[in-house]
């Protein structure tokens, strides 16, 4: 097995769209793999002209993917994925740490699909891998150990923030922040919008709600304080502040936003037994 | 005046409270101002201690700060302003800039990631709205606007604060109903939060588009977004900016 810093770690992907290329592109800039160490495969040139960019390998043939590298990571549509797995299964070795990034697509599936004792990883990543500030976490299969998933880990950490979780949290972080990067750009709209109808010129408004959402974030992420304890400390007695949150839970927005990460974890759950 | 880069520039706090020390914390941290540079007054020592202890001198005395100071920025609680503006007033010279931090400046430039608006008053030129622009710069991103737009960014950025941890502990609520534990469940919320609004401020995209990005036909997203909708999300966050910043214009007019 290729150990990042003795032989060189050969990194390769079968699939080659969006979050194959954030995954690469953070991997690549991260010093954590060498451009031209990363191959990637798809059926056209259309998505491999970005890996190309970037200085790394491409091919057209999966099977190559899986014969040149050690760790593969599958970024494929979920629905093409299990025709992938059966069409490479044959040149996959116990030397392999294959990982899955397809929503819904479950551990034992792909384990069904590959050969025994196959160690198999799953991520469930979101859209922010694309600029270093991911929430992904990793799930392991049966044959999958400490170290693979330690070395997923830190790889993947270029990319934002990474953990193992066991694989019954998968489908709730697909709710929760796959999905919930939409929640979040609504929820930004609103604000921006709130401000536009009192007079702001909306392109400072986008820009002043969001630049609020990143530093909020920020204080809640690095002093790891409860929300409900920094909301407090922003409410002065009649200011503002509490005028605000008080229309915040007339408009019942909580409710809003539980069910909205409700609703798209039970359709992540669906989607997994189809 | 003392300029930036010339005589060594001196800057002053009258008032030493949180947003005091943020502000003083992000310019010497970034170099912008010597420690040593940095007078604060206040009434006791209970906040003075803070900046003493990041080097900064201190006094009791608000005049004194004028005196040595030319970049003077008044941080008390607005109703004591009033009052300490006229005591002061008497060593107030046509050298100095006056900056008042208005209610409501967003505490999160505590996290060198604030979201600050400047207005500048009649007699306040270009080159003194950019030094100060290029001081707060190092506490977050800082624009001149009309002083007609300040009461907005109160209710929008300032208040903006808690609407944001509102809505992330709403989304971590979610998640643990859905069976995920409270710790991960928050912090994931949280790093979603920073995740997209780094996306949607270094692509400048608008957040409809970036919204559209992530839905898969027949997708999860889709299926949140609709309870999103069901549950009148966008009304009740248009109405709190809405309250905040009414009950802003109403503090100013008092």
């Amino acid at each position: 097995m290729d150990a990042a810093g003795q032989l060189p770690l050969r990194v390769g992907f079968v699939g080659a769209g969006r979050m194959a290329q954030a995954i690469a592109q953070g991997l690549i800039q991260a010093g954590k793999v060498e451009a031209q160490h990363v191959l990637a495969s798809a059926p056209t040139d259309r998505n491999l002209c970005h890996f190309r960019a970037l200085g790394c390998q491409t091919t057209h043939l999966n099977k190559e993917v899986l014969q040149s590298c050690s760790l593969v990571i599958f970024a494929t549509k979920p629905h093409v994925l299990p025709v992938v797995l059966t069409e490479v299964a044959h040149v996959v070795t116990a030397e392999h740490i294959l990982v899955s990034v397809a929503a819904g697509v479950s551990l034992s599936i792909l384990e069904e699909l590959l050969p025994p004792n196959t160690r198999v990883l799953r991520v469930s990543p979101n859209l922010p891998c694309v600029v270093q500030e991911g929430a992904m976490v990793i799930a392991r299969g049966r044959h999958a150990r400490g170290s693979e998933t330690k070395l997923l880990q830190n790889l993947l950490e270029a990319c934002g923030w990474c953990e193992e979780v066991p694989e019954a949290y998968v489908d709730i972080h697909t709710g929760l922040s796959g999905s919930g990067v939409a929640f979040v750009c609504t929820f930004s709209e609103a604000l921006a919008e709130g401000a536009v109808k009192m007079g702001m010129p909306s392109d400072l408004a986008h820009r002043i709600a969001a630049q609020t959402l990143l530093g909020t974030a920020k204080m809640l992420l690095h002093e790891g304080r409860h929300p409900a304890q920094l909301r407090t400390e922003v409410c002065t007695p009649g200011g503002t502040t509490i005028y605000g949150l008080h229309a915040l839970e007339q408009g019942g927005l909580r409710a809003a936003t539980m069910s909205a990460v409700e609703a798209a974890t039970g359709r992540a759950k669906e989607l997994s037994r189809k």
